[in-house]
């Protein structure tokens, strides 16, 4: 089923008019723009266009906090998880089986117009890298981590800077979800002492320490801190593979909307969460990948039009991430507007009559430009 | 001196003429012309032409160039014509110094009108007389239809305008009918010269508007330009053939141009009309007017541009459809005592 290539692809066109029943005819259709390989190590150009799906329990383990809103509700509603497989993140997954991992960290940027699929993109690479057995660092949206913070504490380990224990908590627990193993497994390297009474000894499993952030909100984001150093000196030494997948890195670099009791604006550089992944962002370590997207739609104090890395990064977040592969996404191409149009048909998400005519698929696709944000909003009402 | 004269437009005017006796003597009358000529010779001299060759094209745009006005109505602004077309044909007194009528039916009271049927009726006898000759004759009568499908008859109202005397229904109606069955008759071509006179040219219907042939590109891609307005937006559009329904405004993509659905949905309703959505690349330049004004700028010219790609019945399924017509909507000025164009300021008891 999955070799069929593309000549399927043209052949079956015809036969799509007709709504699929359920019985053993419609696998033909619905092979067109599924495919069954749902591991994305063996998704190849043949795939591209296609949509593949997660099953549930991986989605709920792999990824907690990573998905955009608008296809978590997707997921619900149709009750499958169902990622196309595009171009990019084809060249991604490439650049990524055949990386050294002996040499430093590759560091990726993934960019594009509003709405075009960055994050998707993300997640497939990150859905394959846990296949894989690599130690993932997702990251959901660092604007989170500038923007709409409530409590800001001092920070004990640094006195200039604060620290955010709603949000460094909740991002514990998340990637608690998604890595167990690792955190079981892996020993923490040095002692760390988190206040007067309570301190990590060495040897203990990385597990602990996020039990104490979990436990002590105040010290989450040393917690956070301490994970991460650990992390990447156990990846340097090659006992793990790890991926540092941060969605809108813009926000690291930029301003925040956060200001001190006094009123006075915070940059982002005193917060300790922003401090540490900035650390990790360095490829001064080696057994991993940095995969980052960039994103307008959260970012502030940028213009609607911006979204290429340089205007994006502003000049100090450009040299902190240079060298970097660029990999610009883009809209829909012919066959992966088919893919989804046909997609949304067969799960009857289209109700309007219109909607099943080849003119309104035209109109669907003018409307939208192709544009896969536009196009699942459009669909919506329909 | 210059006076400057108002006056209303033709289909709503009462017939002055008609109504009474005369307002305007001819005395009076003779005293406007000579001011007019004289005032004409005036503006020449002040516009620097020569007085004896201005005509009343450049008396129009001389007094458009000093009295420069923004109103709307052509009616309302300052005009400047001959006497004869401003003040109404007034009916002359019909009776003479001895209080005795000039016509034979003044005192049935619409004298001009009973006099036209009377000599329409005379007529009819002559044409009818003239067919009894000719079969008398034994000669074929003549069967050359007149042409109907071009004329009309004068409405009421010109009717009026013509006999200076007011008419009913009913008096209208009646003449018409009379001239019918005078129409009807075979031989009526002898008078042919005072049917005439009752009879007006249709103006023919649709404009014949040129359709502009497809002109082609270096590549041999037929391409074809429009232009249109809405509100204060004007833009122009090229539509080439052969395309994937990739549109450009301003250089920059539809979607960051409009990032409204509505505004792509009205740039849209010309293709999908003509069932061409994917057929055809459009790289369009608008300027002026908001966001609304623009996308319905874009359409029109769009519209218009794709009449060169498509058959004349489809033109004319357009033309309904309403994707030709420039959408005459404007801003309505503010009037002074009122708030807005139409709101009126808080109405206070006290």
């Amino acid at each position: 089923q999955l070799d069929r290539g593309c000549a399927l692809h043209t052949a079956a066109r015809a036969g799509l008019s007709s709504v699929p029943t359920r019985d053993v005819p419609a696998e033909r259709p619905r092979a067109v723009f599924h495919t069954s390989e749902s591991d994305p190590a063996k998704h190849t150009e043949q795939h591209e266009g296609r949509l593949y799906s997660i099953p549930l329990e991986e989605v709920k383990a792999v990824f907690p906090h990573g998905l955009p809103h608008r296809f978590q509700q997707q997921i619900q509603t149709f009750h499958e998880a169902r990622v196309m497989v595009r171009r990019p993140a084809l060249e991604l997954l490439a650049y990524l089986r055949s990386s050294n991992l002996a040499h430093p960290a590759v560091r990726y940027v993934i960019y594009g117009e509003r709405g075009t699929g960055k994050t998707m993109t993300l997640c497939h690479v990150v859905h394959y890298c846990w296949r894989q057995g690599w130690l993932v660092l997702h990251v959901p949206d660092a604007h989170l981590w500038v923007k709409n913070c409530k409590e800001l504490l001092q920070s004990s380990y640094n006195k200039d800077r604060l620290d955010q224990p709603l949000q460094a908590s909740v991002w514990l627990k998340n990637f608690k979800t998604s890595n167990e193993r690792f955190l079981r497994e892996m020993k923490t390297q040095k002692k760390y002492t988190w206040g007067k009474r309570e301190s990590t000894e060495e040897g203990r499993p990385l597990g602990e320490v996020v039990e104490q952030g979990l436990a002590r909100v105040r010290s989450a984001s040393d917690a956070v801190g301490v994970l991460l150093r650990e992390v990447r000196l156990q990846s340097h030494r090659g006992s793990c593979r790890l991926l540092v997948a941060v969605d809108s890195v813009n926000a690291l670099w930029g301003q925040t909307t956060l200001r001190r009791e006094d009123k006075s604006p915070v940059s982002p550089e005193e917060l300790t969460l922003v401090h540490n992944l900035r650390k990790m962002l360095r490829n001064d370590w080696s057994g991993g990948a940095i995969v980052t997207t960039l994103s307008q739609t959260g970012s502030l104090f940028k213009p609607s039009s911006a979204y290429t890395p340089h205007e994006l990064l502003g000049k100090e977040g450009f040299d902190a991430l240079d060298p970097f592969v660029p990999i610009p996404v883009g809209n829909y191409s012919a066959k992966e507007f088919e893919s989804c149009y046909g997609y949304y048909l067969e799960r009857k998400w289209l109700q309007h009559e219109k909607a099943h005519t080849e003119d309104g698929k035209a109109e669907l696709q003018f409307l939208s430009g192709s544009n896969p944000r536009q196009l699942d909003r459009l669909a919506g009402p329909l | 001196t210059l006076r400057l004269i108002c006056t209303t437009t033709v289909v709503q005017r009462k017939n002055v003429g008609a109504s009474g006796p005369e307002k305007y003597t001819e005395a009076f009358i003779k005293k406007q012309i000579e001011e007019f000529n004289l005032g004409k010779r005036h503006l020449a001299n002040m516009m620097g032409e020569d007085p004896e060759t201005f005509t009343q094209e450049d008396i129009d745009r001389a007094i458009a160039y000093l009295f420069p006005s923004g109103l709307f109505d052509k009616q309302a602004r300052p005009m400047m014509k001959h006497p004869t077309e401003v003040f109404p044909e007034q009916r002359k007194i019909q009776w003479g110094e001895d209080g005795r009528p000039f016509h034979f039916l003044f005192y049935t009271g619409k004298q001009s009108y009973y006099s036209l049927m009377h000599e329409t009726y005379e007529k009819f006898l002559n044409v009818q007389k003239h067919q009894d000759q000719l079969i008398a004759q034994d000669l074929p009568l003549q069967k050359e239809k007149r042409n109907l499908a071009g004329s009309r008859w004068l409405t009421k109202i010109e009717l009026e305008e013509m006999l200076l005397e007011k008419l009913s229904d009913d008096d209208y109606s009646r003449f018409i009918q009379l001239l019918e069955k005078l129409v009807a008759l075979p031989c009526a071509d002898i008078e042919e010269n005072y049917i005439q006179k009752f009879s007006k040219e249709v103006p023919v219907q649709l404009q014949k508007v040129v359709i502009e042939p497809l002109q082609y590109d270096e590549q041999g891609v037929a391409f074809s330009t429009g232009e249109g307005k809405r509100k204060t937006a004007r833009a122009t559009a090229v539509v080439y053939d052969n395309g994937t329904g990739k549109i450009t405004v301003n250089g920059t993509d539809v979607l960051h141009y409009f990032p409204v659905l509505q505004d792509r949905e009205q740039l849209l309703f010309p293709f999908q009309f003509l069932g061409r959505i994917g057929k055809h690349d459009m790289v369009c330049t608008v300027s002026g007017g908001g966001r609304s004004a623009q996308a319905g700028a874009i359409r029109l010219a769009s519209a218009k541009a794709l009449r060169s790609f498509v058959t004349e019945k489809e033109v004319e399924f357009m033309r309904q459809a309403g994707l030709l017509t420039v959408d005459p909507r404007v801003k309505e000025r503010k009037k002074p005592g009122q708030e807005g164009s139409r709101r009126k300021f808080t109405w206070k008891k006290r």
